[in-house]
């Protein structure tokens, strides 16, 4: 079912997008139509997850309080680089203990000591990869094809959010369930904020 | 040596930093909130419970565990308003049509059960039994949030081992207002305005999604709350019995009746004029 | 009457001290000497090595200076047995941190992570604290080059220079006498050099009698430490005439070991 879940990521000159589907689906019915699947890290990193149900709170949670610690442990925050590295760690460690969690995650954040946005794609299985924009789930198959042909690393936030509608709006014309609307949060030198974005907008197939 | 040093120095910055310490700090603090239970010598509880259990494919399962219900929770300007039937079945066999499917775990919260009946029974009077420690040791009432996230938590602990309940804790705390919470065996835990829980769920969100409204009347509420269990009742097989009906306000819950759906069916039909598809009569 | 307080570590003397830890401190002071200094471009250690024999097999024996992890470095002073115990655990700290964070670990870090195991010795019954004192010297991302110094109570402080053991007193005062901020890496080995040879019982100094290492940034901006071979170091003393062979000091004609370890 999780595939049917929308994670998105893209990045720009100075900032990370990060969109992440608001429907909560169990069995026949969604049960909610605005759950935010995002955990901030720290004040430079922001994590998306999708995944089994119960799994991609506990894990996000785990993780957040995690690098929480560590900031407060030293005074210092991870780096986004950094940060994935320890998910990466912790998901690897997981897979091989009893009850692994099933759980795919995109981390956005800003380094801001190296002044660049940063996009990282992990899977349940912690591959870890650097990627200027990404997907999980169906997503993929629908948005990575638009983000090849629109996508540039020098892209001004405005032509970010405009791949995203792009994309977005593919979705609603061929997902075959309505995941309900994305919430969009951006991740630039001054935090991690909340994007507003117009869902309502019916999107017919041609 | 290796152990000397484990011993003195601090858990590793990070396998396990917040492992080792969260466990100290909640073993310190108070005890566990998970119960140790011996589970059976079998390689995966899960499969082996389906196998025993599912009616479905082994119409002969030794163990027939009770399912099949229909609950409702939602928030609305006046409080918040909770819902059930009272049906238990074990496979095709109604094994009770007078369960109480509303858990009154104190005078300003309700739990909702669906799922297996004694797993949900007992993790809610576990629950009940926690808040009240929390309310003892901290001098007030544990707010929804932290009570969701104790069953939550708890669930997700035995993830795997067969738990099937899918709950809803509603109450008012002077701190979050009214607040509704789903919580199932599967871990997850969502705030919400509304929510159906099980077999007859898709029912019952039919009529009440229809005609919520944030701003309904009391009695408009309630009667909405009444209409949807009946509207599951009707359709759901494993759904009946009596309605119970529940309305949580700011200084607690009040209790509206536990009436028998038959009644209700009839009252709705005739003075209503609903359920065409029903005759009356007989010729 | 402190005979009574003074066998165990976890307990206060009546007047509120920690005879054990004392003790400790104590038997670093007539350790060698161990010094950094804190140059714009890098840090240099220098440490005096007290057992000296024409025996001792230079290369095989390092006793003052070892490698934490490839941006840190570290002198010691005090009891080698216990140092060892020590770095190995900061090594094994360093590559774990390298290993979850797939950085490295912050030098700061580094420091408390031993600081907080010395600190353990200091207060659990039955055992000793460890008898060292380190000098630690690194870079890192955050703060740059970097200069702590531990003792055997668990403390920990950042210094510009700074020394330990035998006569660190007056090599203290030297340090302040003449460091001065805006020096460069080889203005820093020189005047290790120089404090090194007033502190240091034997007049002439020699690669038998001292250990050296520097940390520093290469022409590419990769951070780079080395310790120093015993060819570097004589050609050091010898630019600086400090020499243990009584011949003319020759200017320059050693060349110049603070740039010769650039390519390294």
């Amino acid at each position: 079912m999780y595939v049917m879940e929308v994670l998105l990521g893209i990045t720009g000159k100075d900032f990370t997008i990060i969109a992440a589907s608001k429907a909560a689906m169990r069995g026949a019915s969604i049960l909610k139509v605005n759950d935010d699947k995002t955990r901030p890290l720290n004040k430079h990193t922001l994590m998306a997850y999708s995944g089994e149900a119960g799994d991609t709170v506990q894990f996000a949670e785990y993780v957040q309080a995690n690098v929480q610690l560590y900031s407060m442990r030293n005074s210092t925050d991870l780096t986004p680089y950094e940060t994935a590295s320890f998910v990466r760690s912790e998901l690897a460690k997981s897979l091989r203990s009893r009850s692994p969690y099933t759980v795919n995650l995109l981390l956005g954040g800003y380094d801001p000591i190296k002044d660049q946005p940063q996009l990282y794609w992990i899977d349940y299985l912690a591959s870890c990869a650097n990627v200027p924009y990404a997907a999980h789930g169906y997503a993929q198959y629908y948005c990575l094809s638009i983000l090849d042909k629109h996508h540039h690393p020098d892209i001004s936030f405005e032509q970010g959010m405009k791949i995203l509608r792009m994309c977005t709006d593919e979705l609603k014309r061929r997902l075959p369930i309505d995941f309900k609307g994305v919430i969009v949060k951006v991740v630039t030198k001054d935090g991690v904020r909340e994007e507003p974005y117009e869902d309502d907008k019916q999107v017919l197939a041609p | 040596m290796d152990a000397l040093v484990a011993q003195y120095s601090r858990p590793a910055h990070q396998e396990g930093f917040a492992d080792e310490d969260q466990q100290q700090l909640t073993a310190d603090i108070q005890p566990p909130l998970s119960l140790k239970f011996a589970l059976p010598p079998i390689a995966s509880s899960q499969q082996w419970l389906r196998a025993m259990t599912d009616d479905n494919s082994n119409p002969n399962c030794p163990i027939k565990i009770a399912h099949g219900t229909t609950t409702l929770a939602f928030r609305f300007k006046g409080g918040i308003i909770v819902a059930t039937d009272s049906r238990a079945t074990a496979g095709n066999w109604i094994a009770s049509q007078t369960v109480k499917k509303v858990i009154e775990i104190n005078s300003c919260l309700l739990g909702t059960m669906a799922g297996g009946a004694a797993d949900c029974q007992y993790w809610l009077a576990y629950l009940g039994m926690q808040c009240r420690l929390h309310e003892l040791r901290h001098k007030r009432r544990i707010t929804v949030c932290a009570a969701s996230k104790i069953l939550a938590n708890l669930v997700y602990s035995y993830k795997g081992m067969g738990l099937s309940m899918g709950t809803m804790c509603a109450g008012v705390t002077p701190s979050e207002g009214p607040a509704l919470y789903y919580i199932d065996s599967d871990g997850t835990r969502l705030a919400g305005n509304l929510f159906c829980v099980g077999s007859g769920q898709t029912f019952a969100y039919g009529v009440l999604d229809a005609q919520y409204n944030y701003d309904l009347s009391d009695e408009d509420a309630l009667e909405l709350g009444r209409r949807s269990i009946l509207a599951a009742t009707h359709r759901d097989a494993f759904s009946g019995g009596f309605i119970n009906l529940y309305h949580v306000k700011e200084d607690g819950w009040v209790k509206h009746g536990f009436t028998d759906t038959n009644g209700v069916f009839w009252d709705t039909k005739l003075n209503k004029g609903e359920f065409s598809n029903v005759t009356a009569n007989l010729d | 009457m402190s005979r009574r307080y003074d066998s165990r570590t976890t307990i206060f003397s009546p007047e509120g001290r920690l005879y054990q830890v004392e003790y400790a401190l104590e038997a670093i002071s007539h350790a060698g000497t161990a010094l950094g200094i804190l140059a714009t471009d890098g840090i240099v250690l220098a440490a005096e090595r007290k057992v000296t024999s024409k025996l001792l097999e230079q290369d095989t024996s390092a006793e003052k200076l070892y490698i934490l992890n490839d941006n840190m470095i570290t002198a010691v002073a005090g009891m080698t047995a216990d140092a060892n115990i020590l770095i190995n655990y900061a090594r094994q700290a360093a590559q774990r941190y390298l290993l979850t964070y797939n950085a490295d670990i912050p030098c700061e870090q580094l420091v408390r992570r031993l600081c907080d195991l010395k600190q353990g010795y200091t207060q659990h019954g039955g055992l000793r604290p460890f008898g060292v004192s380190f000098i630690y010297a690194g870079w890192d991302n955050q703060r740059q080059f970097q200069l702590y110094q531990s003792n055997p109570s668990g403390n920990y402080t950042g210094w510009k220079a700074t020394s330990v053991g035998a006569n660190n007193a007056s090599a203290q005062s030297l340090l302040k006498q003449d460091y001065n901020e805006e020096c460069n890496l080889k203005q820093a080995c020189e005047l290790a050099v120089k404090v090194l040879s007033k502190t240091m019982d034997s007049t002439k100094l020699s690669s038998e009698k001292i250990e050296f290492a520097t940390v520093g940034r290469t022409e590419k901006g990769t951070i780079y430490h080395h310790l120093w071979s015993p060819d570097e170091i004589d050609a050091l003393l010898k630019e600086h005439g400090l020499a243990k062979q009584d011949e003319e000091p020759e200017p320059s004609s050693g060349g110049d070991p603070a740039a010769g370890v650039a390519v390294h």
